[in-house]
């Protein structure tokens, strides 16, 4: 009981949604007044009824799609397909909501896409690439397998992009290249996709602009990520050590002078050794009070020289990259607002 | 042999740099003592004198020259001093950030000709030096006196001359230098050929000075 009436709540729900906008036909208005008060026969009057007046293509699409989903609610399977074969060949890339049609509608909307030869949902994204090294991605839907021609038509002529045979969801992409390797020129495009299956054919297609523009080169580098350069002096740690060489020293040169004092002068006067050993040692004093001086940290200095190195040698790489890319275009291609329309042939 | 092993061993020690190019030259207050033949023949007296040094990467040279006068000391034989004119000069070669060998001449002459020897060597040795401080250095050099001439002749089979030395930057372009050298020379004389008797001489010079460096 739930499900019949959630049922003929879809069935309810679809058309008044699809109807929003605006009806200027009289005898369609009444066919949907007629839709939404379940008044399915009156709708199998008013709806061809209007099919047989001026109507606009919307209005169009939307009578059938009403004869669909009323033939669907009557069981009357085929007669939906048919309607609704009818809508997307009105309107290609009308879509259903299976989450706000009935089943029956859906199956029957479903059922009518794969009886009929249709490229929908041509879809082409913005993109920026190098020239050579990138290409533009290009996607739609066959709905009936059928050998399949893509093409880029521009004012200098017509670039094939891809020719096979394809059925469902396709993915292509173009290099945008000439045969000899070089861009092809700026300007406008359509990319054109043709599918033909025996004697039915369908065409859509998607206009694009393509530009040409300098490819960015890269900064020379000043540092590594990461790394960074390490100070090259150290100040050692404040120690007893110069007092202790001057007391070296001092003593040195005193053990020399008494040790080589000849005997038979006597021993002679130390004023001479007082003084400049006594100088020695005082300044060895201040400079063990002092902050010890800087000296050169020679593993740093190595690292700093070794990362030196290997920033130079990557700028070296990134002069040569940066003279490849001054010799390279950017192409940077995006799909115009208005997608052309395809249609049956 | 004892003077060999002490500066072998002070040479094996420090690790200080010196600059790579550097010429310094200033004046100097000179303490001087002297002694010749026999313990009662002794002099000390007080100068003056100047050193100039050049460093050039490796390379090192210095030149001093000093004059002082010697007066006869209490107790002393002697009657009457003399004025001392010394001249040292030598170049040396780094051999390491805290060694280098020397090689030099020495000369010092009395005046009154007489009243002692005056004395001219080749100095051949080796110095090491450490920087203890920032601007401060402090070095030990022994050397051997290489076939010494004396004005009353004689001859030394064994002379040396070793010494200790301070340098310190005291303020900018402005340091402070002192130097102290003992020589020991083991004169043999042999007065009218009847068998050498020995006629040592000894000597200690302290100079204390400033020096400008460049």
């Amino acid at each position: 009981m739930i499900r019949a009436h959630q049922l003929a709540g879809f069935t309810l729900l679809a058309p008044a949604l699809l109807g929003a906008q605006a009806v200027q036909n009289a005898t369609l208005r009444r066919a949907q007044q007629a839709y939404d008060n379940l008044e399915y026969r009156q709708v199998l009057t008013l709806a061809p009824a209007a099919l047989r007046e001026r109507l606009t293509g919307p209005e169009r699409a939307r009578a059938y799609e009403l004869l669909g989903f009323t033939y669907g609610a009557m069981d009357s399977i085929l007669k939906a397909v048919d309607a609704f074969k009818q809508v997307v060949l009105i309107d290609p890339e009308r879509q259903l909501d299976p989450n706000r049609v009935s089943p029956k509608a859906y199956s029957a909307f479903d059922v009518a896409l794969r009886q009929v030869l249709l490229v929908r949902q041509l879809r082409i994204d913005s993109t920026s690439f190098v020239g050579g090294q990138g290409a533009l991605p290009i996607r739609f839907t066959v709905t009936q397998p059928a050998r399949v021609v893509t093409r880029a038509v521009g004012s200098d002529g017509s670039f094939l992009i891809d020719s096979g045979a394809w059925n469902g969801q396709v993915n292509l992409t173009w290099p945008a290249r000439l045969a000899n390797g070089d861009p092809v020129p700026a300007g406008s495009y359509t990319v054109v996709v043709d599918a033909r299956l025996g004697q039915n054919a369908f065409s859509a297609s998607q206009a694009v602009r393509l530009s040409h523009g300098l490819v960015d080169t890269l900064t020379h580098l000043t540092s590594l990520p990461g790394y960074q350069s390490l100070p090259e002096t150290e100040v050692p740690p404040q120690s007893w050590r110069p007092l202790g060489l001057a007391f070296l020293f001092t003593g040195g040169a005193l053990v020399g002078t008494l040790g080589l004092e000849s005997s038979s002068l006597g021993s002679g006067s130390k004023r001479e050794l007082a003084v400049v050993g006594g100088a020695a040692l005082v300044t060895g004093f201040v400079m063990t009070l002092r902050k010890p001086a800087p000296r050169p940290a020679s593993a740093n200095i190595l690292y700093n020289h070794l990362l030196r190195d290997q920033i130079a040698r990557r700028n070296q790489e990134i002069t040569k990259e940066n003279v490849a890319r001054r010799q390279q275009v950017q192409l940077t291609i995006v799909p115009l607002a208005k997608p052309a329309a395809g249609g049956a042939r | 042999m004892r003077a060999t092993a002490v500066a072998a061993a002070v040479l094996a020690l420090g690790s200080g740099a010196a600059p790579a190019q550097e010429i310094t030259i200033g004046p100097q207050v000179v303490l001087a003592s002297y002694r010749e033949v026999v313990s009662r023949l002794r002099y000390s007296g007080i100068g003056f004198g100047g050193a100039m040094s050049v460093r050039f990467h490796k390379l090192s040279a210095e030149a001093a020259v000093t004059r002082v006068k010697l007066d006869t000391t209490d107790g002393s034989a002697a009657t009457t001093g003399f004025t001392a004119t010394q001249v040292d000069a030598w170049v040396a070669y780094d051999l390491a950030s805290y060694a280098s060998l020397e090689v030099g001449v020495v000369r010092r002459s009395a005046d009154p000709e007489l009243d002692a020897q005056s004395v001219g060597a080749v100095r051949v040795g080796a110095r090491s030096f450490y920087e203890i401080g920032p601007g401060a250095t402090v070095l030990f050099h022994a050397d051997y006196l290489v076939a010494p001439k004396f004005s009353g002749g004689g001859s030394a089979s064994f002379s040396l001359d070793l010494g200790l030395g301070l340098d310190v930057r005291l303020a900018g372009r402005l340091r402070g230098t002192a130097a102290y050298a003992f020589q020991r020379i083991n004169r043999k004389t042999n007065p009218g050929g009847t068998g050498e008797i020995d006629a040592p001489i000894q000597e200690t010079v302290a100079r204390v000075g400033l020096a400008l460096g460049f």
